[in-house]
């Protein structure tokens, strides 16, 4: 953890952290763009995660939702990321010592897991099941749970900004 | 929202609305929590109708069946993001009746809205609306107007 602690030291006190913490326009502009994308792919995220709980469109198959709205979502994600990473420059220091920071990381990564379950798990059997009225239980815990980790990377992602 | 008078926000502050919000710094962020998960779920049916509107996402399905299916999600976390910010607009009533953002929020959220309310009715009601020229632009608008509305919101904080 130590080198960790020492990256975010020498990151905060580099020209472009100083730059974008202390002028007045990077920082909103940024955390706007962080917001909307934020808000673009993770409300597409839980319309997919709705679906694959069979809340919502069940006439339609899980393909087509998927296959059609998931390319948004990870654009949506891109522009996340990448604002997110300019936020974390501005505020390494900050950021390492706080604990909905540290959390919310830890969800983000199982997040990503379970993206990576659904895809290699789930939905390369998507055939077999695309059509049928009852989903799968995996299905079901995959939507399920993208929906609990999204909702728990906004919690913490807000809470980061309480200080 | 600039024509209402200072007692208005005064009267909101006032009321038990206000005491709750501020009996504990928790509830305020735990509200605010709540405001900005329903507007992420409302932004999200909103971006996806308009994205089909102007011929991304489900594009299999009709535009018409696309506003039908997200409808009462909109509206739900809509009522939800209304609720709950009216509660965050409880707690600094007078001071946000001052700010410039915010007043500047409300007026295109209330514009926003009845965008939407347009694009679906149209959606819905004419078949000849599909892929119109009209529609794709009223879906630009009403993006522009969300997105504004967002970042409205987050100027609050900074001006």
């Amino acid at each position: 953890m130590a080198s960790i602690a020492n990256f975010c030291e020498w990151l905060n006190n580099t020209a472009f952290s100083v730059y974008l913490r202390q002028s007045d326009w990077p920082f909103p502009i940024i955390e706007t763009i962080h917001i909307l994308g934020l808000a673009v792919s993770v409300g597409i995220v839980f319309w997919i995660d709705l679906r694959l709980m069979g809340i919502i469109m069940r006439r339609e198959p899980i393909s087509d939702v998927v296959g059609q709205l998931e390319p948004l979502a990870v654009r949506g994600f891109m522009i996340m990321f990448l604002s997110g990473i300019l936020l974390f420059v501005s505020e390494p220091q900050y950021c390492y010592s706080a604990t909905a920071f540290r959390v919310k990381l830890l969800l983000v990564a199982l997040a990503g897991l379970n993206v990576w379950f659904f895809h290699s798990r789930v939905y390369r059997y998507v055939t077999q099941w695309d059509e049928s009225p009852s989903l799968p239980v995996r299905a079901r815990m995959v939507g399920f749970l993208s929906l609990v980790l999204w909702f728990g990377v906004i919690a913490t992602g807000r809470w980061t900004a309480y200080k | 929202m600039q024509f209402l008078p200072l007692s208005f926000f005064r009267w909101w502050e006032a009321s038990w609305i206000s005491s709750v919000v501020n009996t504990a710094q928790w509830y305020f962020a735990i509200i605010e929590t709540i405001h900005i998960m329903a507007f992420t779920i409302l932004l999200g049916t909103i971006f996806i109708v308009n994205l089909r509107v102007l011929g991304f996402g489900l594009r299999r399905q009709s535009s018409a069946q696309v506003a039908r299916y997200l409808k009462p999600y909109t509206w739900g976390s809509l009522l939800l993001v209304a609720i709950t910010g009216g509660v965050l607009f409880a707690s600094e009533a007078v001071k946000l009746g001052r700010s410039e953002p915010f007043l500047w929020k409300i007026d295109i959220l209330g514009l926003a809205v009845l965008i939407h309310i347009v694009i679906n009715r149209k959606l819905t009601s004419n078949v000849a609306t599909e892929g119109s020229l009209r529609i794709k632009i009223a879906a630009c608008i009403s993006l522009l107007c969300w997105f504004s509305v967002a970042l409205a919101g987050r100027a609050i904080a900074f001006l």
